[in-house]
């Protein structure tokens, strides 16, 4: 195959899709686009939740890193020695610990069970937004006794009637209120609702929040002893190295050290695994609607132009270039198919990250890399190249006398 | 210079067996115009078909400049006849898609021994040729019958090929038109001494033919020049 056969299969293929029909060419690349776009659509989405689940999760459970108790423990023992050792590590930006316990919350005639969680708030702020999700009030301070911060589900509407409630609330506590915590073990006592926040995480918006030294006078275990350390790492520095780098400073005799991702691949591992299946389908489903489309338009124009390809056969047009027309002409409608299957792609993920599909546990946006595109279009492209050779091949090996003569 | 010697061909369908060329021998002499003649179905377009190299014999062989082109593989025979030979059709049979120009270079455009600008040269100056370079950018559909005649005579010519095969030029053109298509390749024979086969049913067609062949059921029944048919 010579460069001056190319360049002839490449004008005859060009001057096809240019002169030929139109509609047919538009709605041939339509189609690749779609398909595009429905092969991305579903795994970016799934990503889309993925992230945003780990994000939350990072934000307001673990950190980068969550040091737990050992299997058999209640608590992370020896918190300040263990705090002071993990924060004086390099990439560390900071591990702060956590302390929850459960308790009942009052107020006037409401009664709800919620978990109270206890934190260090200049050094939560290092680990989590939450500070920035005030919705009324303020955050707490390190001194704070007897201050509590709610999440605004926790703390209700009063306009709405308690039989009419989606989530069970204390029926509309604003800031300033004195609500009363039951810790259940005989502790029980009054706090002044300090702020109201909302993060968008359930687990964090159903809970509240005290400082760690109020927890300490609730249940003096709180002083020496953690529920969790979270660690924070510095831009640049991965979950595994802070967990290596843990583990090998020795953190791992007082507690379990896990990254975000290794809780979330235990809890999430058969969500994904259902997601993969989905992710699959959706693909191969793509590809054969791609590859069977293709397949036919090339197919009837092949067959259309039967009469001329024995013509251009018979004046000296080797059968390499017939091949190769067709085939060029798949190559040019995959590529613009597939430059507008990105660019779809590209307007849906611009739509949903300003308006995400919301639920309390997540939200969805299409989480699509450079890296998903590439891989999707180069499948898609082979798809179509496949679809398209075929028919091109068998048309261009048929003999000249059968080809003249239809 | 061409050489037949006892060509068949048999075309098989189920019981049948039609025996379209019945043993032919015929000598074609370099700058000859010679004329195919003959009713339908006599045999014309298969015999023109085999020495186009377009359809294989079932017996015997054709020489064409000292090559016997029975020998030559599927590749071979593209590049002899993109080399060699050129052909115009009943049906005109140019590229729906490409100019005037498109289809005339596009045979040019393939020859290794040809740069851009001979093509380009050698296309214009056969579209001169069929005057009809004021239309090189249009389609061929926007051209009439005897116009696209013209093109897919000026497509042939391009390569300036030995041999000229003509499978009834004129059949779908006015007697005007079909004058003007003879008129150019009787141009082309006394200019270039090209060898033309022409297959042709009209009679008076005979008038610009060096020598005749008659077929009947696939027999050459006549042989001669110019009208005055001898055996
Ligand atoms: N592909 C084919 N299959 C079967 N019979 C054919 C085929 N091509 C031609 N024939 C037969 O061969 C004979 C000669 O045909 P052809 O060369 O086309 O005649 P002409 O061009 O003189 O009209 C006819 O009887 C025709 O029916
Ligand atoms: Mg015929």
């Amino acid at each position: 195959m010579g460069k001056k056969e190319l360049k002839v299969a490449f004008l005859l293929a060009l001057r096809s899709l240019q002169r030929g029909s139109r509609s047919s060419v538009i709605l041939t690349i339509l189609i690749i686009g779609m398909c595009f776009t429905n092969m991305i659509f579903l795994p970016s989405m799934f990503n889309g939740i993925g992230q945003s689940i780990t994000r939350q999760v990072v934000d307001y459970e673990v950190g980068n890193v969550l040091v737990s108790p050992k299997s058999g423990d209640k608590y992370v023992a020896d918190i300040h020695a263990t705090l002071d050792l993990i924060n004086g590590m390099p990439g560390v930006e900071r591990a702060t610990p956590h302390f929850t316990k459960g308790a009942t919350l009052k107020y006037r005639q409401r009664v709800l069970g919620v978990s109270v969680r206890a934190i260090s708030p200049n050094d939560e702020k290092f680990i989590s937004p939450l500070y920035t999700k005030m919705v009324a009030g303020s955050y707490l301070g390190d001194a704070d006794i007897g201050e509590v911060i709610i999440g605004r589900p926790v703390a209700g509407d009063a306009s709405i009637r308690q039989e009419d409630e989606f989530q069970a609330s204390l029926g509309g506590v604003r800031v300033g209120d004195s609500i009363t915590i039951d810790y259940g073990n005989g502790y029980v006592k009054d706090y002044r609702v300090k702020g109201i926040y909302f993060t968008g995480w359930s687990q964090a918006d159903s809970a509240v929040y005290v400082t760690y030294t109020d927890m300490a006078l609730v249940d003096p275990k709180a002083l020496d002893n953690a529920e969790s350390i979270t660690v924070k790492a510095k831009p640049g520095y991965s979950e595994k190295f802070i967990k290596n780098e843990l583990l090998a400073y020795g953190v791992g005799g007082s507690g379990k050290v896990q990254t975000t991702a290794d809780l979330l691949s235990k809890s999430m591992g058969r969500a994904l695994q259902s997601f993969a299946i989905i992710n699959m389908v959706s693909l191969v489903v793509s590809i054969i609607i791609t590859t069977v489309v293709l397949f036919i338009v090339i197919t009837i124009k092949t067959l259309s132009s039967r009469k001329q390809i024995g013509i251009l056969k018979a004046i000296g047009v080797d059968k390499e270039v017939i091949m190769h027309n067709y085939g060029f002409q798949v190559i040019i409608l995959g590529i613009l198919g597939i430059i507008l299957g990105i660019f779809l792609t590209l307007i849906l993920a611009a739509y949903m990250a300003v308006n995400p599909i919301v639920t309390p546990e997540w939200s969805a946006t299409l989480y699509v890399t450079p890296l998903d595109l590439f891989i999707n279009s180069v499948i898609l492209f082979i798809a179509a190249v496949v679809a398209g050779y075929v028919p091109a091949y068998q048309i261009s090996r048929e003999d000249i006398q059968t080809a003249m003569r239809s | 210079m061409i050489e037949i010697s006892e060509l068949r061909k048999t075309y098989r369908m189920g019981d049948v067996e039609v025996n379209a060329l019945d043993g032919i021998n015929l000598e074609i002499a370099k700058g000859e115009f010679l004329g195919i003649m003959g009713a339908s179905g006599s045999g014309k377009t298969t015999l023109l078909h085999m020495l186009g190299l377009l359809d294989e014999p079932t017996s015997g062989k054709i020489t064409i400049d000292d090559v016997d082109v029975g020998r030559l593989n599927d590749y071979e025979k593209t590049q002899f006849r993109l080399y060699k030979l050129g052909y115009v059709f009943q049906d005109y049979a140019l590229v729906p898609d490409l100019t005037v120009m498109e289809n005339v270079s596009l045979p040019a455009m393939l020859r290794l021994d040809r740069t851009d600008e001979q093509t380009q040269a050698g296309s214009f100056e056969v579209l001169q040729k069929i005057g009809l370079c004021d239309r090189r950018d249009h389609l061929p559909r926007e051209l009439s019958g005897g116009q696209q005649q013209r093109v897919s005579i000026a497509r042939a010519m391009v390569n300036k090929p030995d041999i000229l095969f003509a499978d009834e030029p004129c059949a779908n053109l006015d007697s005007e038109n079909s004058r003007l298509v003879l008129e150019l390749f009787k141009e082309i024979n006394e200019e270039f001494h090209q060898t033309i086969v022409m297959v042709s049913h009209e009679d008076w067609h005979k008038n610009y033919f060096h020598r005749i062949i008659k077929l009947k059921d696939g027999k050459i029944v006549s042989d001669g020049t110019n009208g005055s048919s001898a055996h």
